[in-house]
């Protein structure tokens, strides 16, 4: 039957009940997108900006957006951490061009304004105009108020090390965003311990960033689709596992268990006993080492929306950042990271564990290349939807993996605040 | 005594009254105030960016420099707002017989 409705519909609804069937279109429009930066991006909702460590003393600033708006991260003098808008309020230069550096203010390079790190406008040049030959021409108005036009500022949250802002200066306070549960899996691992920066990776995906937020609200896909994991043992389908969610839906964490402590056995059965022969050249990549703070859980995938992950996949840890850029595209941009108090064996280990990650990880390249495809199938014939309907149609938290059950949660939440 | 560089730098009655100028000081640019009939003498560039003090607006003893009004007092050369950072360097000025004279280095 869908061979025969238009491609491209002028007009479309979302016909079904629920969220187990999800329109192409929800990833190809154009007006949606904006609706989202709207509604998801800029408001009612805590997007990631950094770790404080990214910042530590005063002066030290990174470049970074909210939803497709540049935004800096300072630190000032006394300490505090400041977001502001990267548009200068004279005539709307996108200024700050570094990603990372060092400044005593924030100056406009067109007609050096200044403005404080804390986005105070503080200096314009010529705003009392040019003295000649005793006589005074120029200037602003008599009724200009620096005050008025300092840079845009964002609302900031830090807890334990970890930075979100908000546009939205009426946003629920960040706990409360998170909610008890997916809090809890925050604070296991940004528990208040120092962290220590490991380094960046970026990419560029050709796809629709909630397929970012989709793949890792998927417990389907590791097994099947990252043959690495599953043939190195990092991965099973009968792991022991859980799926959680916040109250809104709009949050989760997958929660896995690897079935015996220690170190990993590097044949698995079952899936894909036909590579039972393989082994890895590198052994250090496996050489996983238990951590005390993981309880019992060996990996943890917190998908805080709409902007961020948090990765804890054995003794590999990072933020995983989605920067929008079109219905289309996104940035993706991982932070490496480690705690102060790691042993230099530590360090290695999980340097060398980040090999899994990133845009060439052994796993996640898998990810990118999945997104990029799926968006173009959804650009191709925008009419039809997806099938999520893996353990069911409902939204419940689940005891097991074998279903998309966090994906229909999002889109049960996206219905929600898009009036789709 | 006699090591001591006074340098004559302008007539006092070419400096306005409540205002600024720009002289040279051996080739180097600094700027005169006067206040109140006295005059006072500071290095003649910001030292936030690249503005001569020449340029700003005196009120009593501040002057506040043009390009982002910070603002220094003439008589200590203190720095006292954002974006300034560091006080501007003053000179010992006399005036000997209808001429302004500079210390210099
Ligand atoms: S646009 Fe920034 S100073 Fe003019
Ligand atoms: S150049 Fe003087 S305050 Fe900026
Ligand atoms: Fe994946």
């Amino acid at each position: 039957m869908e061979n025969t409705s238009e491609v491209f519909p002028s007009d479309p609804t979302w016909s079904e009940e629920g969220s187990s069937r999800v329109p192409f279109w929800a990833y190809t429009r154009e007006d949606l997108y904006k609706r989202e930066l709207e509604r998801l991006f800029y408001k009612g909702h805590w997007c990631y900006v950094g770790l404080e460590v990214e910042v530590p003393e005063p002066g030290d600033f990174k470049r970074t957006v909210v939803g497709e708006r540049s935004v800096i991260m300072t630190r000032s003098t006394d300490g505090e951490i400041h977001v502001v808008e990267n548009v200068c309020k004279h005539r709307g230069m996108r200024f700050c061009r570094e990603k990372h550096g060092k400044a005593k203010e924030l100056l406009c390079p067109y007609h050096q304004w200044s403005y404080a790190l804390n986005g105070d406008l503080q200096g314009v040049p010529f705003r009392r105009g040019v003295k000649r030959e005793g006589k005074v021409n120029g200037g602003m108005p008599a009724d200009f108020n620096p005050a008025d036009h300092g840079l845009t500022k964002l609302k900031v949250a830090r807890r334990n090390g970890v930075v979100f802002a908000s546009f939205d200066h009426d946003v629920e306070p960040f706990e409360e965003f998170l909610g008890p549960t997916i809090l809890s899996y925050f604070d296991r691992v940004f528990d208040g311990r120092k962290l220590v920066l490991l380094g960046y990776r970026r990419q560029r995906i050709p796809g629709n960033w909630k397929l970012m937020q989709e793949n890792i609200k998927d417990p389907y896909h590791p097994g099947l689709l990252h043959t690495w994991f599953s043939t190195f043992g990092l991965w099973r389908a009968d792991n022991q596992s859980e799926l959680k969610m916040d109250a809104h839906k709009r949050h989760a964490a997958m929660i896995s268990t690897r079935g015996q402590g220690g170190k990993v056995e590097e044949v698995v059965t079952g899936l894909d006993s036909f590579k039972e022969t393989m082994t890895v050249n590198d052994k250090r990549l496996l050489d996983i080492v238990h951590e005390d703070w993981w309880g019992k859980p060996t990996a943890v995938m917190t998908t805080i929306f709409p902007s961020v992950i948090i990765q804890q996949q054995v003794n590999s840890v990072s933020t995983r950042h989605i920067q929008p850029n079109g219905h289309g595209s996104f940035d993706f941009v991982w932070t490496h990271f480690g705690f102060a108090d790691d042993t230099p064996e530590m360090h290695q280990r999980r340097l060398i564990q980040a090999n899994l990650f990133g845009p060439a990880g052994f796993v996640s390249a898998d990810d990118g290349e999945v997104i990029e495809w799926s968006q173009e199938g959804f650009e191709q014939n925008p009419s039809q939807k997806t099938l999520v309907e893996m353990g069911g149609r409902d939204t419940e938290d689940s005891p097991h993996m074998v279903t998309e059950t966090l994906i229909r949660g999002m889109y049960a939440y996206w219905r929600r605040v898009m009036g789709e | 005594m006699s090591s001591e560089n006074w340098v004559d730098v302008a007539s006092v009655d070419a400096v306005p009254e409540g205002d600024t100028i720009g002289v040279s000081l051996n080739g180097q640019g600094i700027a005169l105030y006067k206040v109140d009939g006295e005059v006072f003498a500071t290095a003649g560039l910001c030292t936030h960016g690249a503005a001569h003090m020449c340029d700003g607006f005196l009120e009593g003893h501040e002057i506040e420099c043009p390009l982002h009004q910070g603002r220094f007092d003439i008589r200590t050369g203190k720095a006292l707002n954002e974006p300034l950072t560091e006080d501007i360097r003053t000179f010992a000025v006399r005036l000997d017989a209808g001429r302004v004279m500079v210390l210099a280095d």
